[in-house]
């Protein structure tokens, strides 16, 4: 353990007294590893990135929607009502939630001067339990709005407070207007929308309000598409096909026509193309370690050469054979170790760099830190191991006769 | 007194391929404790290659050498480097310094292959280079130093795990006579303390600090005698 010391506190002057040809040494290294931690810096990122958008819009969510046979959609190629009660009789056991997704442009307003432009989507009873939603004040709609055809609002932050000044809006008034006129509404919940990188990406969507679906929805309106959340324990592939084949048969269609779109498979195939992403760059990457390895290994057997007398004179004091393999092991393992660490700091840095620039919290894995390191390390210690046993090999009176 | 050294019908013959060079022809030597001897002969004679075999640092062809009781041609190579860490402390002609390692740092050397504790290490590194006259040189590093210095740090470190035996292969050799008589009082006041001093020299003038004198001509000892004072 003593010797141990010794020796890291050893290999690290000897990487000072040899500064520039350490750090043109360890190269390959840093530009190894570097990439790899960015290119995994960058995949950890945008995975979390791309699950918090599915998070936002839901990763149970499956939708069903028909093509419309000439091109041109008319009412036949909709929902209505009555679509969805029929599907939810036949599913609900293991469908939730089921709506048509029905959401309009309107204009909202205080009654006032004041108005601007939202989106009203008319939900069913339950939406919050397969859709998380952060409320901040009051409830989301609910049953008993559903039944009653109660004028009820849900509002986002922003709305409550441009028009109220104050976040707790519960108990407004607020009207929707259309073409059809104004319709006034109380504000029974303020939710605040989940942060997404898109939107913010995109400078900002237009804002959600939340009716129930009784007071817009008539015997006669029309949904584009059916928005359904399954269970999570369901499985998908026998409900998506039982689904597409009984909303076809619903509508009168064959069951090419009636197009499924699922979360999850969505979110899966990007994680196939970031997979195929990082093996590709992680081939890059060994390869470059690979050269990084063989440039310490090199250096390092001159640097055996160089030391052959140091090498001589510490044998004459007694080091043994394991003594002097373990030193220069060291030697490399650090200088690799080093290299590691400054590729990995220089990878962070430069994906943080990124991530502020377009304003993605960056997610680094600090174990990975420790693994790069580590596994540089090895590195050095695998390339190390020739010249550590030529060095330790050496015969001491020939090691301390060399010039 | 105590026998330290038994050398017996020993031969060194280095066979390099075409050539075969007799570096050592049938020695026999004993050495006692507390001996202080100068080895001496003419360029090519065999002294370091005797120095070397003394040292454990190379193997004889033939015959014995026991050192202290150890039979040195039985022994493993860690084997050896742990006699050389323990019983023995070299000084060379090229004083031999570990480079960019400061003194205390290469007077502390033996003393870490010897797993001597680091507090107890630096303290007694301190002390032997105190005792050659450095003790405000600790922190240069060798190419600091002169050649006088120098070899006083290799005295130093040769002490460092208070070995029975000094080896000294012509340790004047580079430097000048100021320096060598300072040297040379160095391992008469050794001596002294109980250190057994061998010492290789081609000069008169050190051999003249010593007790015993073996002569060698073309590998063979051929004359063993006391120093008159
Ligand atoms: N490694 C070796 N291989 C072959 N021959 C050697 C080797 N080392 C020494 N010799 C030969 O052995 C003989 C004795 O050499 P050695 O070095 O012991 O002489 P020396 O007495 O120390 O001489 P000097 O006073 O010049 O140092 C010489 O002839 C030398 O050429
Ligand atoms: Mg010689």
């Amino acid at each position: 353990m003593m010797l141990f010391l010794e020796n890291i506190k050893l290999a690290l002057s000897a990487i000072r007294s040899n500064k520039m040809r350490s750090i043109l040494t360890m190269l390959g290294i840093i530009i190894g590893i570097g990439s790899v931690i960015a290119i995994v810096s960058i995949g950890d990122t945008m995975r979390s990135v791309i699950a918090k958008e599915y998070e936002n819009v839901g990763i149970n969510r499956v939708i069903f929607y028909t093509m419309a046979a000439d091109g041109v959609y008319t009412n036949e190629d909709m929902f209505t009502q009555d679509d969805v009660d029929q599907v939810k009789d036949a599913f609900g056991d293991r469908v939730p939630y089921i709506d048509t997704y029905c959401q309009d442009r309107k204009t909202l307003s205080n009654g006032k001067r004041q108005q601007e432009q939202v989106y009203v989507y008319a939900v069913d009873a339950g939406y919050d339990q397969v859709q998380p939603m952060e409320l901040l004040y009051g409830r989301m709609i609910d049953q008993g709005d559903v039944e009653a055809k109660r004028h009820s609002l849900v509002i986002e932050k922003k709305i409550a407070e441009n028009y109220f000044g104050t976040v707790n809006a519960l108990g407004r008034t607020m009207e929707i207007i259309d073409n059809d006129g104004r319709e006034e509404f109380t504000v029974v919940g303020v939710y605040k929308e989940a942060d997404s990188v898109l939107t913010a990406m995109s400078g900002g969507g237009m804002p959600t309000v939340y009716v129930p679906n009784s007071v817009y929805f008539t015997p006669d309106s029309y949904g584009w598409e059916l928005n359904c959340y399954v269970d999570e324990t369901a499985d998908i592939n026998l409900l998506r096909t039982q689904m597409t084949n009984y909303v076809a048969r619903m509508t009168n269609r064959t069951t090419d026509e009636v197009i499924c779109v699922t979360a999850r498979e969505e979110m899966s195939s990007i994680d196939s193309v970031m997979g195929i992403l990082s093996g590709a760059v992680g081939a890059i990457a060994a390869i470059s370690l690979l050269v990084g390895g063989i440039g310490i290994m090199n250096i390092m057997l001159v640097s055996v050469t160089e030391r052959t007398r140091e090498i001589g004179i510490r044998k004459a004091l007694g080091a043994r054979t394991n003594h002097i393999l373990t030193q220069f092991l060291i030697e490399s393992a650090i200088i690799s170790a080093v290299g590691g660490l400054i590729g990995t700091l220089l990878g962070i840095g430069i994906v943080a760099l990124g991530g502020l620039l377009i304003g993605v919290a960056v997610v680094v894995n600090p174990m990975i830190i420790v693994i790069a390191v580590g596994f540089s390390a090895m590195v050095g210690i695998f390339f190390g191991i020739y010249p550590a046993r030529k060095a330790a090999a050496a015969d001491p009176i020939e090691a301390l006769r060399y010039e | 007194m105590e026998e330290l050294i038994r050398i017996t019908d020993l031969n060194k013959i280095y066979d390099s391929g075409a050539v075969q060079v007799h570096a050592l022809k049938n020695i026999n030597l004993t050495i006692e404790r507390g001996e202080f001897v100068a080895i001496m002969g003419h360029s090519g004679s065999g002294k370091s290659t005797l120095m070397n075999i003394l040292g454990c640092l190379d193997r004889p062809s033939s015959g014995t050498y026991l050192l202290d009781g150890i039979d040195i041609s039985q022994q493993s190579n860690d084997a050896l480097s742990d006699v050389r860490n323990q019983k023995i402390g070299f000084v060379f002609q090229a004083f031999n310094l570990i480079p960019r390692t400061s003194t205390l740092k290469n007077v502390e050397l033996p003393m870490i292959y010897g797993r001597v504790p680091g507090k107890a290490r630096v303290e007694r590194a301190k002390m032997l280079l105190e005792k050659v006259g450095l003790g405000q040189r600790l922190e240069h590093m060798p190419n600091e130093l002169s050649g006088g210095q120098k070899q006083r740090v290799a005295i130093a470190r040769a002490l460092a795990n208070e070995p029975p035996i000094l080896l000294a292969d012509e340790p004047t050799g580079n430097l000048d006579s100021t320096s060598t008589i300072e040297i040379m009082e160095l391992f008469t006041q050794l001596n002294r303390e109980g250190v057994t001093v061998i010492i290789v020299t081609h000069e008169d003038d050190v051999a003249a600090f010593t007790d015993r004198v073996l002569w060698f001509e073309d590998g063979q000892l051929v004359d063993d005698r006391k120093v008159e004072k």
